[in-house]
């Protein structure tokens, strides 16, 4: 019998997608090997991805004794929890503004708005820090999450989702007597929820991620989130580094969104594929 | 040597009779900004020394602040100055002091020195020579010294021998270190098994390199004392630059692109390269990795032995209260003390540059321990300033860029110096018309 030739292209689109996560999952799988080899001083075999087979928590130990983890984990949940809250807010009313209300100077103040996405935030620094001052929020961690109550990105984002939510159930709504703040509330909100949930991910990914900017603003250790806190016992310029602990650190402060990732993730899929994000 | 005792006494004294309207119970909280350019557990030695200030001194609350690398540090501290919550002190790199100066927003030191009964020369004579270049400049002290590095050629013994060359005489001169590294270089077929020699390419080393083998061969690098003018289209960096070329094209000892430092260490490590150039400040971390024996040497010279320093001083922004100026000078005082000058050189591998450090015993049975030690300090005596201009970073990578390109033979080391003075001096040339270019009406 002749092979499926269909069948065929199965298999190469398999291989060929196996390859590319392969080498997207080669550093997530270097990470977790080398936090747990034992440190032999041997800085050659540092990049090698066999695991010794007898792993070792020393590295983890010296990583939680660098640092005051704890707090760490607080601080970040807090700006990250806090940012989300915010922005939710700001975006949505945003969102709802530029897709249904009609006002002189709407197209204008988008594309304004988008303007935005093309800034490099380094430039911002220090008129930020300026105004975070001015604020009295310097070194604090209202500080650091101020600047991204309003998120560009989450406003284009909301705007397209509500596009795509048909009038007729707001019209629907307004005709049984709902005022818009219900329309928004109970109508258009729970039917852009993938939508929320996408941009949740995006939002929180990057600001737990986020290194320059907290660093800027935050002097007090007991104010430190976690890529700060990393960072404080794992650069390294003039002389090399203790591959170990730095790939235990960063397991730690990897975990939770890497868990968090693993639990909803078909959650996490459809609404990206729901509000188009990729 | 006046001890870090009476010192601190006499900053508290100080800074007591600066109090008198306040109450002069309250602790001064001051900050201090701390970059990590060295591996290790530098974040929580930094902890302890500060604890064990304050303990030392019950009426301040020093803080040390963890503000990233070098060029981290310096972009927080200009940051925080112009949103007018400068630090009380920074640990800043010793070539970006004089931007400060230049933009007018770094308190001299002068002042204090002269309250503690010293003149700008008795305070800068206890560091070594060649660190008063970048903290001494335009007629007033501007930093301390704190922690401070040169270039160094390290060596494995293994190899020497195998190579027939002899260990205890390592090469002196460029001929001598072309001719070892050729020796050392084993080649199988058209493949490399051994460089004869590595050095960092990355920026930032690979500029202090270059302004070590410029400097070698009789250049200046750059005017010490004008921020606007460097010598980079000179006879001296043509040759400097030239020779890495031979190194890599012609002698072929050298690979050919950018290497970084952290492969450079690895390749020596593994055998790979039997001569690397590498910091003083690196001397801890190869003594932990290297399981072949090693050695350091004086980095070679051609007109003359030069390198030039590298590393970071203490600095104090303007616009501090009095108290906090105080409390400040307090604890920059303290930490480049010999004692805890010398403590933090052990722990971390960089020289101390308070030369008293060195007289005490628990420094001096280190030094008997750690040969190696002994030949980065007395590197010192050919240690020249390290390049700072107007816009330091950039006038040095306009550089670096360059060198890059020759090194992975994109371009010819004459027209690289030129392409790389051109672009050096459009960066300088804002700075230069409103100074040496600004003439009377």
């Amino acid at each position: 019998m002749k092979a499926d030739p269909l069948q065929e292209g199965r298999y190469l689109a398999i291989a060929l997608l196996g390859g590319v996560a392969l080498v997207w999952s080669t550093p997530l799988l270097w990470m977790i090997i080398a936090a747990f080899r034992p440190d032999s001083g041997d800085a050659l075999n540092m990049a090698a991805l066999w695991p010794n087979f007898r792993p070792t928590l020393a590295n983890f130990r010296d990583a939680l004794q660098s640092a005051d983890f704890a707090r760490l984990y607080v601080n970040t949940v807090i700006v990250c929890g806090g940012i989300l809250a915010v922005q939710l807010v700001t975006v949505t009313l945003a969102g709802f503004a530029f897709a249904r209300l009609k006002f002189p100077g709407q197209g204008v103040l988008f594309y304004a708005f988008l303007l935005q996405l093309m800034i490099v935030p380094v430039v911002l620094i220090v008129p930020n820090l300026v105004t975070i001052t001015h604020l009295g929020l310097y070194d604090t961690l209202p500080g650091v999450m101020a600047p991204y109550f309003a998120s560009a990105f989450g406003t284009f984002l909301m705007r397209q989702c509500f596009r795509t939510i048909p009038r007729d159930f707001e019209e629907a709504a307004l005709v049984e007597g709902a005022s818009w703040g219900q329309v928004i509330w109970r109508v258009l909100i729970p039917l852009a929820r993938p939508g929320m949930v996408a941009f949740a991910i995006v939002s929180v990914c990057a600001h737990w991620n986020e290194f320059l900017w907290p660093l800027m603003v935050i002097s007090k250790p007991s104010h430190q989130t976690l890529t700060v806190g990393l960072a404080s016992f794992t650069q390294g310029a003039e002389g090399g580094s203790q591959w170990g602990v730095i790939a235990a650190g960063t397991f730690l402060v990897a975990a939770p969104l890497m868990i968090a990732f693993a639990l909803f993730q078909r959650q996490f899929v459809n609404s990206f594929l729901f509000s188009g994000v990729k | 040597m006046i001890h870090w005792k009476t010192l601190a006494a006499a900053g508290a004294l100080a800074f007591g009779l600066g109090q008198t309207a306040q109450s002069a119970q309250a602790a001064t909280n001051i900050e201090l900004y701390f970059p990590v350019p060295v591996q290790g557990k530098l974040a929580n030695k930094m902890k302890s020394l500060m604890e064990a200030f304050n303990k030392a001194h019950p009426d301040i609350d020093a803080t040390a602040v963890y503000t990233g690398s070098y060029d981290e540090t310096n972009l927080k501290t200009r940051a925080a100055i112009r949103a007018g919550n400068p630090p009380a002190a920074v640990i800043m790199s010793a070539n970006f002091i004089l931007e400060y100066q230049i933009n007018n927003e770094i308190q001299p030191l002068d002042p204090m020195i002269k309250a503690d009964g010293m003149t700008d020369k008795s305070f800068m004579d206890q560091y070594w020579q060649a660190l008063h270049g970048n903290a001494e400049f335009a007629g007033h002290v501007w930093a301390v010294p704190f922690q401070n590095s040169t270039p160094l050629l390290y060596l494995n013994v293994k190899a020497f021998k195998e190579a027939g060359l002899n260990p205890d005489n390592p090469p002196q001169t460029w001929a001598e270190w072309a001719d070892a590294a050729k020796k050392l270089t084993k080649r199988d077929g058209n493949s490399v098994s051994q460089y004869g020699l590595m050095m960092p390419g990355n920026y930032d080393y690979l500029g202090w390199i270059v302004s070590a083998l410029d400097m070698s061969n009789g250049g200046q690098y750059y005017n010490t004392d004008f921020g606007g003018e460097v010598y980079y289209d000179q006879p001296s960096m043509l040759g400097a630059v030239r020779f890495m070329h031979n190194l890599v094209f012609k002698d072929k000892v050298m690979p050919q692109g950018v290497t970084n430092a952290k492969d450079v260490s690895t390749s020596f490590f593994a055998g790979k390269a039997a001569m690397v150039v590498l910091s003083t400040g690196a001397l801890s971390f190869v003594r932990d990795n290297m399981k072949d024996n090693f050695r350091v040497a004086f980095l070679p010279g051609h007109l003359r032995h030069a390198v030039a320093i590298g590393g970071a001083s203490l600095m104090m922004p303007k616009g501090l209260s009095p108290a906090k100026q105080e409390a400040a000078w307090t604890l920059i005082k303290w930490l480049t003390s010999p004692k805890v000058a010398g403590e933090w050189s052990r722990f971390t591998g960089y020289f101390a540059p308070n030369k008293g450090a060195y007289d005490l015993p628990e420094m001096k049975d280190f030094m008997a321990q750690h040969p190696n030690a002994q030949v980065a300090l007395k590197q010192l005596a050919y240690a020249h300033p390290w390049f700072a201009t107007y816009n330091t970073v950039a006038v040095r990578k306009a550089l670096e860029d360059q060198v890059q390109a020759v090194l992975s033979g994109n371009e010819t080391p004459e027209k690289a110096v030129k392409a790389a003075q051109a672009k050096a001096d459009q960066l300088m040339a804002p700075y230069v018309a409103q100074t040496a270019l600004k003439l009377p009406d």
